[in-house]
């Protein structure tokens, strides 16, 4: 790797640790400007840094204030970046659907996990909060996904989880998803009990779970 | 000593003896109106979240079914944002209600109004008219008003991702935001004093050590808790604060809180809280979960443990799910009162 290339890839991923929006810009704009390989910037650039502002957040340095304005920053340099990705460079993502079940509103938790998803290279189709069992099934089929993340963080809405899992058994195609569970109440217990195929117990946790089902999947393909 | 439930409260929230830790479930975030509990009334949810009648009427259900020693209104923690102008989704006799939609996008487009006529708006006055019935009728037991903390209300009126982004991103507006909830707290909290609370308990879920981390929970949870809390003293009647889930991030916080009770989730262990800060009234803390799991003997053991403790206030820890059990409610008011 050229030294100015480096030098750049550091100081995006130094902008969105940094939170520092401004930054992540210009320095975007130089590399557009020094014709670098917009998809490997955003890669071993903006989503490194992303990558570190979650290890942050794991061990306690950061909280939820500062991971949102890491992926402020990161967004920011992406939207530069994405009009100058060579087509031919982008690999196929991971299609994720993700929501809040029905009855609850609660979705700080849910828009965590989905910006660490997408961070992390993953598509990310949210349908946002208080979502019935039946439109995630729908829309999983839609868009051909690999994930159904579900999140909720009542006690009483928990079914809603369970009723998911169910759909898809009736329908047939519970094999042609994996199913993620979250939330205040939710535990690998209760996931187990429903038949889910993970929990995580945080937004870094469901990166490394995702990852984990979609390459064990890619594995038994 | 023969104390009342009232006497028995106010000397453990003024630090003075009892012969036993009183049993209570403080209403708001914790509200104990269950399904068991209404489908045996016939007083329910969501009616009973609009008319004072009602409301005082299953306010007394609860008491009388589950042995909780106080009456624990409002049964939501909607009444705030409401009145400030989100929209509410009123729930259904299982469902509690929640915030439909936050009203203003940002904390620099909130608009202002004025404090006391907002008291007149939504179900502000029922509440109130609620507890003075409560407390006319029955002077022995305290009701306790309950509120939703300043942070928590400020991210049910304002986008709560761009809310707490804004901590750090504009904090003017953000202080701005917060001193202008506290002080429409501390107004509610004074019409619910006048009308006969014994206590103001404040749930602030959003703002947790886990939420914030340690910096903004000072900056803006420490300072506004306190405002709040400085409010209700004045207006003449102890404070208790729920902090929710784990404290370790903001543990060396807790000291600086002028509550007189502090309430927690399952996971803090009140016993080792105590022995850091001896000073401290602590509440709680028998787990939701295992309330609506529904097993009696583990609730009984549970209580019993934390009685041994020695935790000043005997409650569950982060609310009831309305789909728990009266038998593991009672279990757990039971083994309280058997405890002398």
């Amino acid at each position: 790797m050229s030294e100015v290339k480096e030098k750049l890839f550091k100081e995006l991923a130094a902008a969105v640790v940094d939170m520092d929006e401004d930054k992540a810009v210009a320095t975007a704009e130089a590399v557009v400007a020094a014709k670098i390989d917009a998809y490997e910037a955003i890669e071993k650039g903006l989503s490194a840094g992303m990558e570190r502002a979650g290890e942050l957040f794991d061990e306690e340095e950061y909280f939820i204030p500062e991971l949102l304005m890491c992926s402020d920053a990161m967004y920011a340099g992406m939207d530069v970046l994405k009009p100058h990705i060579r087509q031919d460079a982008v690999a196929e993502k991971r299609r994720v659907v993700i929501g809040v079940i029905e009855g609850d509103t609660h979705d700080i938790g849910k828009n965590l996990v989905k910006i660490m998803l997408e961070t992390s290279g993953f598509d990310v189709t949210d349908l946002g909060r208080d979502i019935p069992p039946a439109r995630f099934v729908d829309t999983a089929r839609e868009i051909d996904a690999d994930i159904i993340a579900l999140s909720t963080l009542m006690t009483t809405t928990m079914d809603g989880m369970g009723e998911v899992v169910r759909q898809l058994n009736a329908e047939g195609i519970r094999d042609s998803f994996k199913v993620i569970v979250g939330g205040g109440p939710i535990s690998q217990g209760f996931a187990d009990r429903i038949g889910a195929d993970g929990y995580a117990v945080n937004a870094a946790d469901a990166v490394r779970l995702a990852r984990r089902l979609t390459a064990a999947e890619a594995v038994a393909a | 000593m023969s104390l009342s439930p009232k006497e028995r409260l106010l000397n453990v929230l003024h630090n003075k003896n009892v012969d036993r830790p009183p049993v209570i479930c403080t209403g708001g975030m914790m509200n104990a109106a269950i399904v068991d509990v209404m489908t045996q009334s016939g007083r329910t949810l969501p009616e009973a979240h609009f008319e004072a009648d009602l409301m005082a009427g299953l306010s007394r259900d609860v008491q009388e079914q589950t042995g909780f020693e106080n009456f624990g209104i409002p049964f939501c923690m909607t009444v705030e944002a409401e009145v400030l102008g989100s929209e509410i989704d009123f729930g259904t006799l299982e469902c509690e209600p929640k915030i439909r939609q936050e009203v203003f996008p940002s904390v620099g487009t909130v608009i202002y109004r004025d404090i006391r006529q907002m008291l007149d708006a939504g179900r502000i006055r029922k509440v109130a008219e609620a507890g003075l019935r409560l407390a006319k009728a029955h002077p022995d037991v305290p009701v306790i008003g309950s509120l939703t903390g300043p942070v928590s209300t400020a991210a049910s009126i304002v986008d709560p991702m761009q809310f707490l982004r804004e901590l750090r991103k504009d904090r003017e507006n953000s202080h701005r935001v917060l001193t202008y909830v506290a002080d429409f707290l501390i107004a509610y909290a004074r019409l619910l004093v006048d009308g006969g609370a014994s206590a103001i308990c404040i749930g602030d879920p959003t703002a947790t050590g886990e939420i914030l981390g340690p910096r903004a929970f000072e900056e803006y949870a420490v300072e506004y808790l306190n405002k709040v809390i400085d409010g209700i003293h004045d207006a003449g009647v102890p404070a208790i604060l729920h902090i929710c889930g784990d404290l370790k991030a903001v543990k060396p916080l807790v000291p600086k809180l002028r509550a007189d009770a502090i309430s927690t989730d399952a996971m803090v262990n009140l016993r080792l809280l105590k022995e850091e800060y001896p000073t401290l009234t602590t509440m709680g803390n028998v787990s939701t979960y295992l309330l609506e799991d529904g097993d009696s003997e583990k609730v009984a053991r549970t209580t019993e443990r934390l009685v041994k403790d020695g935790v000043d206030i005997i409650s569950p820890a982060c609310g009831l799910s309305t789909s728990s059990s009266l038998a593991a409610i009672n279990a757990m008011t039971g083994t309280v009162k058997e405890s002398r």
